[in-house]
C-alpha cells in the first residue's frame, strides 16, 4: 500500500532517496512518541523528521565540555575563536566545520513544551539542525556502506508544559532504550588536577594523603602529572610503580585512582613513534591531529586495530592489576574522531569498541568518563563530567565554549541535572574549596558546592591540603546529597534557577541560585524526627533486624 | 514449600509459601513483638525485621519448571514485619503524631532500601488490624511486601494512571482531588497538604483514600511538613473509624507507591493510601463473596458521599488523644 506516495507495509513506511532507502514506524508512548526505523545504503547525513523551531531553544554540544544552554536562534554564533579553532579541531565536535557554519544540537533539543531527542548513538551520530526556523532531526553515518537495513538510532517526541519534566522522562527513556548497568556507588574524594596540575610530584601525594584523614574520602585520585608521555601509561621516574602509588593510597583506606587519556596518543611518545598503523588516518594515510594539547599533536588510538586493542587492554589491565581501581578517562572524544581505520566502521561505532575494551579489561572498577562523547558513552561509565573544566575563577563575560571556568561549569552542571543517577553518576568537576591561590570568593565557593551536593553529584575536592579550607562547606555539600532533585528555569534568560531535592540526607531542601548575580538562597525543610538505623543479622535464622530510633544530636 | 505459580488464565502470580501455614494463632500468654519476647530481645522504638514465615524470601530456594504450561518460578522478595512502638497497648488511633511521623520517615527509608534492589519491582507496606481481617497480634504493626513482581490490581493502577495522562496530560489522581475540593461532598479530613476522602468509585461501605495534594510517586518523596500532615490524617482517621460505631474498627491500610526497576515511565504514578474495612454497620459484615472475589466487580451498599458525611462527622479531638 502506498501513502503518500511512500510505501506503507503495515508496519513501517517504506521510502528511498538517492543513496539509500529507509523504513520508519511512529510508536505512541504515553508521553508523545517514538520513531523507530531501518536504513541501507551508502549512507552519509540522514534527515528523518522536522519541526517547527521557536525563537528559543535549549541546546546541547556533543562532549562533557561542551555547554549546554538556552539561546535565542535569532543572529546566534557559536563565537568561537580563531586560534582555539586550530587546537580544538575534533573537541569541538565530530564535524568541527559543520558546527561553525550552522546551528547545532547533539543528541536533544528543546523548546519550552516539547523535547526531541534520540534515544542511542550506536552507528550514527545523531543531531538537530536549526535552519529556516525548523529544526530538523539528522543521523551522521560518515559515509558508511551498509547493504543490509540496519536499525536508525531511534528519536523521540514529547510534549507537555514543562520542558525540565520532559527532559526527565527523556532520560528515563534513554536509559530504559540503553540499559546501562553503572556502580551503586555515587563517589566522594580528592582529585589533584585543581591545585596541583601536571606539576603533582609524588611527595605532594604523600603529604595530601596524610592531611586527608579529616575528610573521610572514599577516593583518592591523582590527575595529569604521573605519566611518561600522553599514550605511554606508565609512571615517569619521580613517580613509584602502580602497585606503590596503589598500596599507599590504599593505607588511608581510600580507593587508589589514576587519570589517563587512553585513546590520546602525542607525537613524542613512543607508542606513536613505533606504531603509526595504531593510530587514525586522514585521507592520505598519514596519523590524523585529533587536538594540540600540552603543546603537541595529538592522534587518537584506532580502536578497531588488534594489536591497538590488545595495548589498550593491556593499559587498564596492568594499572587494575596492580591496585588501581578508579580510573578517569579523559579526552575520549579522541576514540570518535573521523578518519581511516584498520576497520571500516564508523567513528561513533570505533568509540564504542574501545569502550567495551576498557570496560571488559576493568570489571566493576569504577570508570569516570571525561572530555567524552554523550549518547555513546553510557552504559560504558559509571561517572561522567558533565561540564566544561571548573576553575580558581569565574568570568560570567568570557566565552562560552569548553574554556576552564566556574561559571559556566556550574552552568552546565545544573543544564545536565537530569542525566545524573539515570546514565552514570554527574560529575560536577571538582569543588575548590581553599581560600588561597584562588580567585572564587566565599559565596561561590558556598555556591559550586551546595549545588553539587544537592544535585546529588559525585564530590571530588581539590586543593592542596595545607591551605586554609572551607571544611564547613564540604561536610554541608555532603550532607545535601541523596535527595531526588528537580530543576526549574532552564528556559530563564539569566543563569538563575530553582531546585528543590526530595529527600535529602537533611530532608528537603529548596535552593534559588542566581549564577549572574553570585546569590543563592537555601530553604530547608521543617525539622522533623531524625532516626538512627541499626541492621543486625539474626545469625540463627539468617533474618535482617532494621532497628530505628531517634538521633541524639547532643550526643 | 516457597515459590510462585503462574496462572496463565488471569496472568496472576501465586505465592505458595507453606511455611506460613505454621503461623501462631494469637499467643497466650505473651506477645511475639513486645521487648524481650520471642523476635525483639532488648528495648526498642520502631523497628522492621524479616517475616520468620514469609511469602517471599531474599535467598529464595530455586525451582525447576518442567512444564511449558504449569510454569512456577522462584519466591526471590522480602517480607517485614514493622513494628510501630514497644507498646503493646497502642495503636495508630492512640500514638503520639510524632511517634507515627517516625513511623512514617522509617517507612520511607524501608522504601529506599529495598526498592535499591535489582530484583524487587514493587514496595507495598499494609497493615490489617483486627482479627476480622486476619490479623494475629494486637500490638501495632503493619507489614511490608517487596514484590518481584507487579501484582495485578497494581498493574492495573498503573495502566489507568498511563492511559489517564497519555488522553489527558494530567494525572489523574491530581485531577480527582482537584475535582472532589470543588464538589466538597465526600471529604472526611483535610489538611493543607493531605486529603482523606471517601472515593467517589468506593468499593467499600467506609472506605477512605488519603492522597497528597503534591503529585509524588513515592511515600519518601514527601516533605517533612506533608509527613507531619500526613501522620495527623492517619491518626484522625483510625480514630474516626473507631468512633463510628464506639467499636475497636477492624481495617486494612494499604500503601501504593511507584513501581521500581521496571524499564517504562511511571512518572504518572501518584502516591496514596487505601483504607478498606469489612464492617457495613455495627456488627454487621461487608462479604467480599462470589460477586466481587470472582469478578472484582464490587457493589456497595452505601452511598460514599452517606458513608464520609458519617465520617466527617465523628468528633476527633487530636489533643485529647
Amino acid at each position: 500500500m502506498n501513502i503518500l506516495n511512500n510505501y506503507f507495509d503495515g508496519e513501517y513506511l517504506e521510502f528511498n532517496k538517492d543513496n539509500y532507502s529507509i523504513k520508519l514506524k511512529i510508536e505512541k508512548i504515553p508521553e508523545g512518541y517514538i520513531i523507530r526505523g531501518k536504513v541501507k545504503g551508502k549512507l552519509g547525513k540522514i534527515d528523518i523528521f522536522d519541526d517547527f523551531a521557536d525563537e528559543d531553544l535549549f541546546i546541547n554540544n556533543w562532549q562533557s565540555w561542551s555547554p549546554t544552554k538556552k539561546i535565542k536562534v535569532l543572529n546566534y554564533k557559536y563565537n568561537i575563536p580563531d586560534d582555539w579553532k586550530k587546537t580544538a579541531k575534533y573537541s569541538a565536535h565530530p564535524m568541527p566545520e559543520y558546527l561553525e557554519n550552522n546551528i547545532i544540537s547533539d543528541y536533544f533539543i528543546a523548546k519550552k513544551n516539547k523535547v526531541y531527542g534520540f534515544l542511542t548513538s550506536k552507528i550514527a551520530h545523531p543531531f538537530f539542525e536549526v535552519k529556516d526556523n525548523k529544526i530538523i532531526a539528522c543521523l551522521e553515518y560518515f559515509e558508511k556502506n551498509a547493504d543490509e537495513y540496519i536499525d536508525i538510532e531511534p528519536l523521540i517526541i514529547l510534549e507537555n508544559n514543562e520542558m525540565e519534566k520532559l527532559l526527565e522522562i527523556y532520560a528515563d527513556y534513554v536509559k530504559f532504550e540503553n540499559n546501562p548497568k553503572f556502580s551503586k556507588w555515587n563517589p566522594v574524594g580528592w582529585s589533584s588536577w585543581y591545585h596541583y596540575y601536571e606539576e603533582l610530584t609524588w611527595q605532594d601525594t604523600l603529604k595530601n594523603l596524610e592531611l586527608s584523614k579529616e575528610y573521610n574520602y572514599e577516593v583518592f585520585q591523582l590527575d595529569d602529572s604521573w605519566q611518561k608521555d600522553i599514550g605511554d601509561w606508565i609512571p615517569k621516574d619521580s613517580f613509584p610503580g602502580f602497585d606503590i602509588i596503589a598500596n599507599k593510597i590504599k593505607e588511608y583506606g581510600y580507593i587508589p585512582g589514576l587519570w589517563l587519556a587512553p585513546f590520546s596518543v602525542s607525537e613524542i611518545s613512543e607508542v606513536f613513534l613505533k606504531h603509526k598503523d595504531w593510530l587514525v588516518k586522514d585521507e592520505n594515510g598519514e596519523p590524523k591531529v585529533a587536538y594540540i594539547n600540552w603543546r603537541k599533536n595529538i592522534y587518537a588510538l584506532d580502536t578497531t586495530h588488534p594489536e591497538a586493542q590488545e595495548h589498550l587492554k593491556n593499559i587498564f589491565l596492568n594499572m587494575r592489576n596492580n591496585g588501581i581501581h578508579y580510573f578517569k578517562t579523559d579526552f575520549l572524544f579522541a576514540g570518535a574522531i573521523p578518519g581511516k581505520r584498520y576497520v571500516e566502521v564508523t567513528p561513533i561505532e570505533a568509540y564504542n569498541i574501545g569502550m567495551k575494551i576498557i570496560r571488559e579489561a576493568i570489571g566493576e572498577d569504577f570508570i569516570l568518563g571525561c572530555g567524552a562523547p554523550i549518547l555513546p558513552s553510557i552504559g560504558y561509565v559509571d561517572g561522567m563530567r558533565i561540564s566544561a573544566d571548573t576553575a580558581p575563577f569565574y568570568k560570567p563575560n568570557d566565552l562560552d565554549f569548553v574554556y576552564p571556568n566556574a561559571y559556566y561549569a556550574l552552568r552546565n552542571v545544573i543544564t545536565r541535572y537530569f542525566m545524573n543517577g539515570k546514565w552514570w553518576w554527574n560529575d560536577p568537576d571538582c569543588l575548590i574549596l581553599r581560600t588561597e591561590d584562588t580567585e572564587l570568593n566565599d559565596k561561590i565557593i558556598e555556591m559550586y558546592s551546595y549545588v553539587s551536593g544537592l544535585l546529588n553529584n559525585m564530590i571530588l575536592q581539590s586543593d592542596d591540603l595545607s591551605k586554609t579550607i572551607k571544611k564547613d562547606v564540604y561536610f554541608n555539600s555532603l550532607k545535601l546529597r541523596g535527595g531526588i532533585p528537580h530543576v526549574k528555569g532552564l528556559m530563564n534568560d539569566n543563569y538563575s534557577f530553582e531546585i528543590e531535592a526530595f529527600n535529602t540526607n537533611i530532608g528537603n531542601v529548596k535552593m534559588h541560585v542566581d549564577l549572574e548575580k553570585i546569590n543563592f538562597k537555601l530553604e530547608y525543610d521543617e525539622d522533623y524526627p531524625q532516626l538512627n538505623k541499626n541492621t543486625v543479622l539474626r545469625e540463627e535464622d539468617n533474618r535482617l533486624f532494621h532497628y530505628y530510633e531517634e538521633r541524639d544530636n547532643n550526643a | 514449600m516457597l515459590e510462585r505459580r503462574f496462572n496463565p488464565i488471569t496472568g496472576e502470580w501465586v505465592m505458595i509459601s507453606s511455611s506460613r501455614q505454621k503461623r501462631p494463632n494469637l499467643p497466650k500468654d505473651s506477645c511475639p513483638i513486645c521487648p524481650g519476647v520471642l523476635e525483639l530481645p532488648g528495648e526498642y522504638d520502631l523497628v522492621s525485621f524479616e517475616n520468620r514465615f514469609p511469602a517471599l524470601k531474599k535467598d529464595a530456594p530455586n525451582v525447576e519448571n518442567n512444564s511449558n504450561v504449569l510454569i512456577k518460578d522462584k519466591s526471590q522478595g522480602i517480607c517485614e514485619v514493622v513494628v510501630y512502638t514497644e507498646k503493646h497497648n497502642s495503636e495508630l488511633s492512640y500514638m503520639p503524631i510524632y511517634q507515627i511521623e517516625k513511623l512514617i520517615n522509617m517507612w520511607a527509608d524501608r522504601t529506599k532500601e529495598l526498592s535499591s534492589y535489582e530484583f524487587i519491582k514493587y514496595v507495598f507496606i499494609f497493615e490489617n488490624k483486627g482479627k476480622e481481617v486476619g490479623a494475629t497480634l494486637p500490638h501495632p504493626h503493619g507489614q511490608l511486601y517487596a514484590f518481584p513482581f507487579l501484582p495485578p490490581r497494581i498493574q492495573l493502577k498503573i495502566e489507568s494512571l498511563e492511559k489517564w495522562y497519555s488522553e489527558k496530560n494530567s494525572c489523574a489522581i491530581c485531577d480527582i482531588v482537584k475535582e472532589e475540593k470543588e464538589q466538597n461532598e465526600r471529604i472526611v479530613y483535610e489538611t493543607e497538604n493531605i486529603i482523606a476522602l471517601v472515593p467517589f468509585y468506593a468499593r467499600y461501605p467506609y472506605e477512605v483514600h488519603v492522597y497528597p495534594k503534591r503529585h509524588v510517586e513515592t511515600i519518601y518523596e514527601l516533605s517533612n511538613k506533608e509527613k507531619k500532615e500526613f501522620a495527623e490524617v492517619l491518626r484522625v482517621i483510625t480514630n474516626k473509624y473507631n468512633g463510628l460505631f464506639n467499636m475497636p474498627f477492624p481495617y486494612m491500610m494499604m500503601f501504593f507507591q511507584k513501581p521500581f526497576n521496571i524499564n517504562k515511565t511511571t512518572h504518572f504514578f501518584h502516591f496514596h493510601v487505601e483504607f478498606i474495612s469489612p464492617m457495613r454497620g455495627p456488627n454487621l459484615i461487608k462479604w467480599v463473596a462470589s460477586v466481587e472475589s470472582g469478578t472484582w466487580a464490587f457493589i456497595n451498599p452505601i452511598e460514599p458521599e452517606q458513608a464520609a458525611k458519617q465520617l466527617r462527622d465523628v468528633e476527633v479531638k487530636l489533643d485529647e488523644i
